[in-house]
């Protein structure tokens, strides 16, 4: 029993260490597509997961139109106490009018982009904190495509699709350290890149824009846009505002934090960039 | 045996719901500003309770299904995971498993180690995470909530355990205390 005992110990570090090390050793293709295979394997956790929110949200529905298909008993006084005061009435119209607001402005950017895009939904987030990636619901069954453009419903730049399996997608976002791209400013038109912060930050909307000409004046408020370069991203995408800037520590460029207009940790629906 | 099987299908049940649970809801990132990694947890869990190949397998599922989310490297979770199980399983025999601090202690340490590991790993493999002092704070934290777990997650398999299993049977035990003919000088 104890030699069994000890052989087993030796058995179970041999094939955890075996296991380490056939996965390092495997080519980068292999690699991927056991990661996508393993990975697919939280699919029915997704749909169940998806499902049972989408069956949530119907009886909250149920719930709030039970009162108004019963206008007698309100008539009757029996749901007085039920009925909502003015100033809750109020509330929930500002949020209706807000959100009516932001879906209009969704729909005219949306229109009044000169790209093809597709919404799709955030259903999951890399579990680990340094890195940013989102993944979508969308993936090689939509004709979704590696590194396409991902941006915000109300037209902010979020980041880009950086794994496309066929059900779902992963999508690098901006401040994730291998996301960098060209950037400019909008009033100067002056260039530089978007790296992430150079220290890990709890804010996920500040990352860094870098390489700026010393002779150009950077204040805090102006505005950052895509320039177009490298063909990553389409030109004049909104990212965000500067909050600050220094020289380099060698002193050869100007470097300031922006804050991305996206809220990275509330991102629901995004939309991507199919034709640019 | 049967119950360490089904400690063991329990434990992975609880690894798979936890790595989706981490990487699907966004509740604690909303209110603490970042996604604890409980795993460790329940690495400490698969210690206390498991055999030794069994604590490999539960390393080697949870740490395929992180890394299968995420993008670390496939495969780079299983190790640290592992050596925290694994440190676990040899030394339980010296520790009280089953006292609250003894396992909030463990859970706190694994917790501090476990992503510590991780973060030396992706840079030997020359990967480049994201890193500052402000993740060092992220990492005690986590600790602290690793440390809260495993007692809670020790708690939640001792029941499962129990619904799932047969009791022991005990030849000794009377079926009814009134029957019991007690001897005595009385």
């Amino acid at each position: 029993m104890k030699q069994f005992f000890y052989k087993s110990q030796q058995t179970a570090v041999g094939a955890v260490l075996l296991t380490v090390f056939l996965l390092l050793v495997m080519p980068e293709s292999v690699r991927a597509r056991l990661k996508s295979a393993i990975g697919g394997l939280f699919l029915p956790a997704i749909g169940i997961s998806t499902t049972g929110q989408a069956a949530l949200e119907s009886l909250g529905q149920l719930g709030t139109t039970e009162p108004d298909s019963y206008p007698a008993n309100q008539a009757l006084g029996q749901a007085a106490d039920r009925s909502p005061s003015v100033a809750d009435l109020r509330m929930e119209n500002a949020q209706l009018r807000e959100e009516i607001n932001q879906l209009r402005e969704a729909e005219q950017w949306g229109q009044s982009i000169p790209w093809k895009s597709k919404l799709v939904r955030v259903v999951g987030r890399d579990p680990f904190n340094w890195w940013r990636r989102i993944k979508i619901n969308m993936g090689a069954n939509k004709e979704l495509r590696l590194n396409q453009p991902v941006i915000s419903v109300r037209g902010e730049l979020v980041g880009r699709i950086s794994e496309v399996g066929p059900l779902t997608s992963w999508v690098l976002l901006v401040g994730d350290p291998n996301c960098r791209f060209s950037a400019l400013l909008k009033e100067s038109r002056s260039q530089g890149g978007i790296v992430s912060p150079r220290q890990y930050s709890a804010n996920p909307r500040m990352v860094e824009l870098t390489y700026l000409p010393n002779d150009v004046e950077v204040r805090p408020g102006q505005a950052v846009v895509t320039s177009g370069l490298g063909g990553g991203f389409p030109k004049e995408i909104p990212v965000g505002q500067v909050v600050d800037s220094w020289i380099s520590k060698d002193g050869l460029y100007t470097e300031a934090r922006v804050r991305l207009y996206a809220n990275l940790n509330q991102l629901e629906t995004v939309r991507v960039l199919t034709h640019f | 045996m049967t119950g360490r099987i089904n400690k063991t299908v329990a434990l992975l049940i609880g690894a798979y719901l936890l790595v989706f649970l981490q990487s699907h809801w966004q509740g604690p990132r909303g209110w603490l500003g970042f996604q604890p990694d409980l795993t460790p947890a329940l690495m400490v869990c698969a210690g206390l309770a498991l055999g030794a190949g069994q604590v490999g397998s539960v390393a080697m599922l949870t740490g395929l299904w992180l890394d299968s989310l995420s993008a670390n490297p496939l495969g780079l979770s299983v190790l640290p995971l592992f050596i925290v199980g694994w440190a676990v399983f040899s030394f339980r025999g010296l520790i009280l498993r089953n006292e609250l601090v003894a396992q909030f202690y463990l859970g706190t340490a694994a917790g501090a180690l476990v992503p510590l590991l991780q973060v030396w790993l992706l840079q030997l493999v020359g990967a480049n995470p994201l890193l500052g002092w402000e993740m060092g704070a992220w990492c005690l934290v986590n600790a602290l909530l690793c440390g809260v777990a495993v007692p809670v997650f020790d708690r939640l398999a001792k029941r499962l355990d129990r619904w799932l299993s047969h009791p022991v049977h005990d030849p000794n035990r009377w079926p009814n205390a009134n029957r019991q003919i007690v001897r005595g000088k009385n």
